[in-house]
């Protein structure tokens, strides 16, 4: 002691006294760290760390896995399985066979009354992927609706789209590590400081290492923008029209790599034709960025060794959505950029295991990226799963976000709802209100049970959350990782996995089809299914998978560690074996900003929240930082109107109207203004959503609003306080 | 120990770099030697008996932040949050930012910061009770919650927000240098969670790889000056001219020289209008209100009870008033004891009250408490003996009547000293509002005038009762009230203009008393006045009698209530030099409205519902 007592007490640090550290992953975004969540003398979870040999966070990790311990005992947790017959009434407490035997009852009266079909299954990017394939199996072979599908939709189906059109096939070609190799960053509509921390973490390592250009395309100045070399603030729904000019100054000006076209692309005259008519001077007045500015982009990615592409909600939830990423891919054939290290488009996804899904869950096909619509991959999973082939649709079925107008027209009167959340998260609440309404039947099956979508279920099924269970995820570069059990269910919530199981002894094809006791015997089948294809997990095993702190796909059987990167042979997937490279005229089909509602709506995520809130709002030392929706607005704008800062301003939309708080800042464009979508009764009662014809994604981001000042700002304070119960 | 895993990332481990013998401020860095009594000893860190093994252990550390890179991801402040266990209302860390520029060309700079560990703990030296400890180990400056009872001083004085006063469990606690992962060679939890690049730790003036800048202002962060903290910055980008605060305080940071400079803080007036917002004086200093508004009527009342005979005036004397003298001293024993009562339940943890004394070389709480104690303790006396002055019938009535006349006199000594220690109390740099002579011209103008309000209520009552003539007490006491009125009133004129010379956070709190309480601050100001005017008329023209008492007794509601008022607004302008806070996190406007919308009500909202 220098100063101060003479007399020192002991110094007091808490100590949360961990006997145990467990290994997982991560159950948020898709990034897929590993965590270790530590265990003290009672069992009981008290922190978590990062695992500091883990290749993907090296110890790391945002707040939301700082405090993921923190969920196993956080508010709103479903306890019991609940049951009621008529939406309006209160639900009674009952136990999982009187549930199941409901849920099944009713599953089967109507497909009886009303076709196969008539009953929709809409689940998650949550979930494991052992879940994910049982699932599937339960929806195609045993159920059999084809009128399944999962909430990727919302968030990760343009970039499947766009890579399927493109390569052939879905899986993100590159990897983390491109970012250590590369010599130019081109990210279109990724906002990677706040929604993927831990990637933007290894990109910032990279640049502490070597700067290489850092281009940010976002109408927005996020902190990724201001940190970029190049700023590119591109107005809402252009961007295909930016890429197009990208790729028209790069074959105008003889900068791309025509001997890797040829040798391993298609179509390129078609292709030549359509770029041709977006020379800078045509796309700068559309897309917002001069022409020189273009050209310069241009020059700067075509020329550099080796230039990657990263982008995530800002191309994807478009009415281009699809087309964007195609865009990306085009940009990237021609320069001669994918397959290489630091040569990528390299798509940011969203949900922990949005790629498990994607992968296993059979919600666009079949299970390990396997189509309906092709007939030896019917037969394939028939013969596996011991049905008959003629079981299966030869075509798939309806995305989410046609599955919910088809219950607003009947086609549709039963719904299961696994782990996602509608009612906030997508477009037009008052919309979907109805359309819950209209249902016979619709079980809610999720961790939380005051998950907002329960407001309309007839049975609430308790389940297990993230490392109550075991079960792989797979992150954004295609590294499937363990989830360890960490704690046991929590009451009487059950793993998603077991809840498929019980529900298959239910069903006749059920009792025929082998369902696995365990996840790993799941695996196993995964890994079976797998074998020699693209996608193959053979080379893997839980054990493979802690020891290595994840594996990429594809991981053959003999291979001591996964590939980081795909199509580094310049095969794709395509019959041809080439990509294809797709011509996109563009047109401008979204609702604009008018004399009426004269500001674009903009949305997106905070660092903070994780979509719906249903886990992050009710964990404290998340939720301060955004306890409340918020709208950031331009104060010049705002000045015209008489609208304050740090008061309650009304939005208005042709759907309805939202209440939120105005935070003014110069980061967004006097004609925009921005609200975090992860509040319920929100952003969402305003937004439109227009869907991309290829992916059926809703174009979250694109819409026109008007914002009025508010007189009564108790009034709006109390009506904002009613919509929050967590 | 703490325990370091085998897979330990290497960012992790503080580097062993050279530093310079002195930091900029001539301090050296090592603070002891090898062989000093002092090195070698063990922090005991939960009673762990062991000795860390850190080569650098007596070299001062502190943080490094390249604002450049900060991107607002809360992994710092999480970090720390998870590590120390803390509920979702009580940060150590915090994030905060200043934004400027036009869109596009717009810059945020966020702000990481908790506690400086600084050369000079202000915190230190204003804790009462000695919770403070400056480390020889690491220079760590570490408060220790069993020791504190709670009375926020410490929050008060601290230039940075550092120290947090948790209202629930009624401690401070703060920052603790993650002594524990120092000792293993560990950089604090919230550097080695930083994912930007931007919060950074080792050994003071020892620039990080990669860095180039050691600043020690960035704009936002209050000037160095106060405390020499052990922050050091990059900040390389060009910024805009004016960096303006998301949250509620109306500031902004504009750099006045073309090109180059610092940014200086500066008032942020938005076109607010005047209001009363009366209800919004009440905080959680009510009961400091209280206290020293009570203090000072108690200690002018007893001056005048004491000095005016001396100085001949014989209607104040024991002699007129033989009841009513003795039963106004208990009066003002009563007062003190009631506002004494009050200040001890305002701290958080009001059973250690006793060791408000501890820190009596630089705490001017302790000088404070100690001065008023003494004073209590003499005018508790003082009334016992002039009361019963047969207690005293073992002397002779000379010796007895001097004896009186020196703990009389001792008190008259001790109550304007304390009431200058009380005043000490709010000179703090990093709160300019108060840092400023007119606390004292206000601590005694009340002295005077609600001492002199105290001893006309009573005096005037009796005599009116009596029939006996009051208009000399009425003149006299009227003189000492407009003397009073009237240091207050100098005191407040030049306190609002130099607020608005000095800019910066003390005309940004003139600002806030001339729009948000403009028309409270303008009715204040003219009961002021107009409790002069008349206290004036009253000393010209004194009335007598019932008549007398009575207009003294409106006089006095007015002299109150311009005091209440007053004093109110003294706690609720105040405007600290601390660092910016976010649009929800640290924004004081934000956990006003929280509790008013009843949002607070959840815990996960991050703000303690109002008590007071």
């Amino acid at each position: 002691m220098l100063f101060g007592r003479k007399q020192k007490n002991p110094i007091k640090i808490p100590d949360k006294g961990v006997v145990e550290w467990k290994y997982t992953t991560c159950g948020y975004c898709s990034t897929g760290c590993s965590i270790e969540v530590g265990l003290n003398d009672r069992g009981e979870a008290v922190t978590s760390r990062g695992v500091g040999g883990a290749h993907v966070n090296q110890g790391k990790l945002c707040l939301k896995g700082i405090f993921e311990h923190e969920l196993f005992r956080s508010a709103g947790r479903g306890r019991v399985p609940l049951i009621r017959e008529r939406r309006h009434e209160a639900f009674q407490e009952t136990d999982w066979d009187t549930a199941l035997d409901r849920v099944a009852g009713e599953i089967q009266r109507i497909q009886a009354k009303h076709g196969r079909d008539a009953f929709a299954i809409v689940s998650t990017g949550q979930i494991m992927t052992e879940e994910f394939y049982t699932l599937g199996k339960l929806a195609r072979g045993v159920i059999g609706t084809n009128n399944y599908d999962g909430n990727t939709t919302l968030c990760m189906s343009s970039a499947v789209s766009g890579y399927k059109r493109s390569f052939g096939s879905d899986g993100p070609p590159g990897c983390y590590d491109d970012f250590e190799h590369t010599e130019c960053l081109l990210a279109i509509g990724s906002n990677l400081p706040e929604q993927h921390p831990i990637i933007y973490w290894r990109l910032r390592q990279a640049l502490e290492k070597r700067r290489f250009p850092v281009i940010v395309v976002d109408p927005r100045v996020t902190m990724f923008a201001q940190m970029a070399d190049i700023h590119l603030p591109i107005s809402p729904g252009t961007d295909v029209v930016l890429l197009n000019a990208l790729a028209h100054v790069i074959l105008d000006e003889g900068l791309e790599d025509r001997a890797y076209m040829e040798a391993h692309t298609s179509d390129i005259e078609a292709f030549e034709a359509e770029v041709a008519k977006w020379d800078p001077d045509t796309a700068a007045p559309v897309c917002g960025i001069d022409a020189d500015t273009i050209r310069n982009v241009a020059r700067t990615y075509a020329r550099a060794g080796a230039a990657m592409t990263i982008w995530t909600m800002g191309i994807n939830q478009s009415t281009h959505g699809s087309d964007g990423v195609v865009g990306i891919n085009n940009l990237n054939l021609i320069t001669g950029n994918i397959g290489k290290p630091g040569g990528t488009s390299l798509s940011i996804t969203g949900q922990a295991n949005a790629m498990g899904t994607r992968e296993w869950s059979s919600c666009s096909g079949l299970p390990g990226y396997r189509q309906l619509e092709n007939e030896e991959h019917r037969k394939e999973i028939a013969a596996f799963w011991g049905i008959d082939p003629e079981f299966f649709p030869k075509k798939r079925g309806l995305f989410q976000t046609d599955i919910f107008p088809a219950i607003e027209t009947g086609q549709i009167k039963g719904l299961w709802i696994i782990a996602t959340n509608p009612m906030t998260s997508m477009t037009n609440t008052a919309r979907i209100r109805r359309i819950l309404e209209k249902l016979d039947f619709l079980v809610v099956q999720d961790a939380y049970e005051d998950v907002e979508t329960n407001e309309y279920s007839h049975v609430y099924l308790p389940a297990a959350v993230w490392a109550e269970k075991q079960g792989c995820f797979t992150n954004t570069e295609r590294r499937v990782n363990l989830v360890r059990n960490v704690q046991p269910p929590y009451a009487d919530s059950k793993p998603d996995f077991w809840i498929f199981n019980q529900m298959a002894k239910r069903f006749e094809n059920g009792r025929k089809i082998r369902f696995p006791e365990t996840t790993e015997g799941a695996f196993e089948e995964m890994k079976q299914l797998s074998k020699g294809r693209m996608l193959d997990y053979s080379g893997m095993s839980y054990e493979k998978i802690e020891r290595n702190r994840g594996l990429q796909w594809p991981c053959r059987e003999d291979d001591e560690v996964g590939a980081p990167r795909l199509y580094t042979d310049g095969k794709f997937q395509h019959p041809d074996g080439r990509a294809k490279l797709i011509p996109l005229p563009w047109t401008d089909n979204n609702e604009r900003p008018d004399d009426e509602y004269p500001f674009w709506l903009n949305s997106g995520r905070v660092v903070e929240h994780f979509h719906t809130r249903t886990r992050t709002g009710k964990i404290g030392n998340l939720n301060k930082f955004s306890p409340t929706p918020y709208m950031e607005m331009n104060p010049d704008a705002a000045r015209r109107l008489g609208v304050e800062h740090g008061k309650y301003a009304r939005l208005v939309s042709r759907r309805g109207d939202a209440v939120v708080l105005v935070q003014l800042t110069q980061r967004v464009p006097p004609d925009m203004v921005f609200v975090p979508f992860h509040f319920h009764e929100c952003v969402n009662r305003v937004s439109l959503g227009l869907l991309d014809p290829h992916s059926r994604q809703p174009a979250f981001k694109q819409c026109a609003v008007r914002v009025e000042a508010i007189e009564d700002q108790t009034a709006a304070a109390v009506r904002n306080r009613a919509a929050r119960s967590y | 120990m703490y325990k370091v895993r085998d897979d330990e990332p290497a960012y992790a481990y503080i580097p062993d770099k050279v530093a310079p013998e002195k930091n900029r401020y001539g301090k050296p860095i090592q603070l002891v030697e090898e062989d000093d009594p002092l090195a070698g000893q063990s922090l005991r860190i939960n009673n762990d008996p062991a000795v860390g093994r850190n080569p650098n252990r007596y070299k001062q550390h502190g943080f490094y932040f390249t604002a450049d890179n900060c991107i607002a991801c809360h992994a710092c402040e999480s970090a720390c949050s998870e590590k120390n266990d803390l509920p979702p209302h009580l940060a150590y860390r915090a994030v905060g930012y200043v934004e400027g520029g036009t869109w596009p060309n717009y810059r945020r700079v966020n702000i990481s910061m908790a506690c400086n560990h600084c050369d000079d703990p202000v915190c230190l030296k204003g804790c009462p009770t000695r919770a403070y400890t400056k480390f020889a180990e690491y220079g760590a400056v570490l408060q220790d919650p069993d020791i504190c009872f709670g009375c926020g001083y410490c929050t008060w004085v601290c230039p940075y927000n550092a120290p947090q006063l948790d209202p629930v469990k009624g401690q401070v606690q703060k920052c603790n240098m993650c002594v524990d992962r120092l000792e293993v060679g560990l950089k604090p939890a919230c550097a080695a969670a930083c994912l930007a690049g931007a919060l950074d730790f080792g050994v003071i003036e020892t620039t990080p790889d990669k860095r180039e800048q050691l600043k020690t202002r960035i704009p936002g962060f209050p000037t160095p000056e106060i405390t020499h903290p052990n922050i050091r910055f990059q900040q390389t980008a060009t910024l805009p001219r004016e960096m303006t605060r998301t949250d509620a305080m109306p500031l902004q940071y504009v750099r006045d020289e073309p090109g180059a400079g610092e940014h200086a803080p500066r008032v942020r007036k938005q076109g607010e209008k005047r209001a009363w917002n009366l209800g919004k004086l009440r905080s959680r200093e009510d009961p400091l209100v209280i206290f020293t508004l009570v203090s000072q009527a108690v200690i002018g009342a007893f001056l005048i009870l004491f000095l005016g005979p001396l100085a001949g005036f014989e209607m104040l004397s024991p002699e007129a008033h033989p009841v009513a003298y003795p039963a106004l001293l208990f009066g003002l024993l009563g007062a003190e004891t009631f506002a004494l009562a009050l200040s001890t339940l305002h701290l958080g943890k009001p059973h250690r009250f006793y060791r408000a004394f501890n820190n009596l070389r630089y705490s001017p709480v302790s000088r404070e408490v100690a001065g008023i104690a003494v004073f209590y303790n003499l005018l508790g006396v003082y009334t016992v003996l002039v009361t019963f002055p047969g207690l005293l019938g073992w002397l002779s009535a000379e010796s007895a009547a001097s004896l009186t006349s020196i703990i009389g006199w001792l008190a008259v000594l001790a109550g304007p000293a304390a009431l200058y220690f009380m005043h000490a109390i709010y000179r703090i740099a990093a709160r300019p509002f108060w840092n400023h002579w007119q606390v004292l011209t206000s601590f005694y103008g009340n002295m005077l005038a609600l001492g002199a309000v105290s001893v006309g209520l009573v005096y005037g009552a009796v005599l009116a009762a009596q029939g006996g003539a009051s208009a000399e007490l009425f003149r006299l006491l009227a003189s000492i009230l407009a003397a009073g009125l009237a240091m207050e009133g100098v005191g407040l004129y030049y306190h609002a203009r130099d607020l608005q010379r000095g800019g910066g956070e003390g005309a940004a709190s003139h600002h806030i008393q001339t729009t948000r309480f403009g028309r409270t601050w303008l009715a204040r100001n003219a009961g002021l006045g107009l409790a002069l005017l008349l206290a004036l008329v009253f000393a010209l023209l004194p009335a007598t009698g019932w008549t007398g008492a009575a207009l003294w007794l409106g006089l006095s509601v007015l002299v109150v209530a311009t005091a209440l008022v007053g004093r109110g607004l003294f706690y609720v302008l105040v405007v600290p030099t601390t660092m910016p806070g976010a649009f929800f996190w640290r924004n004081q406007g934000f956990a006003e409205h929280a509790r008013e919308a009843h949002l607070a009500e959840m815990p996960q909202v991050g703000v303690v519902p109002d008590a007071h």
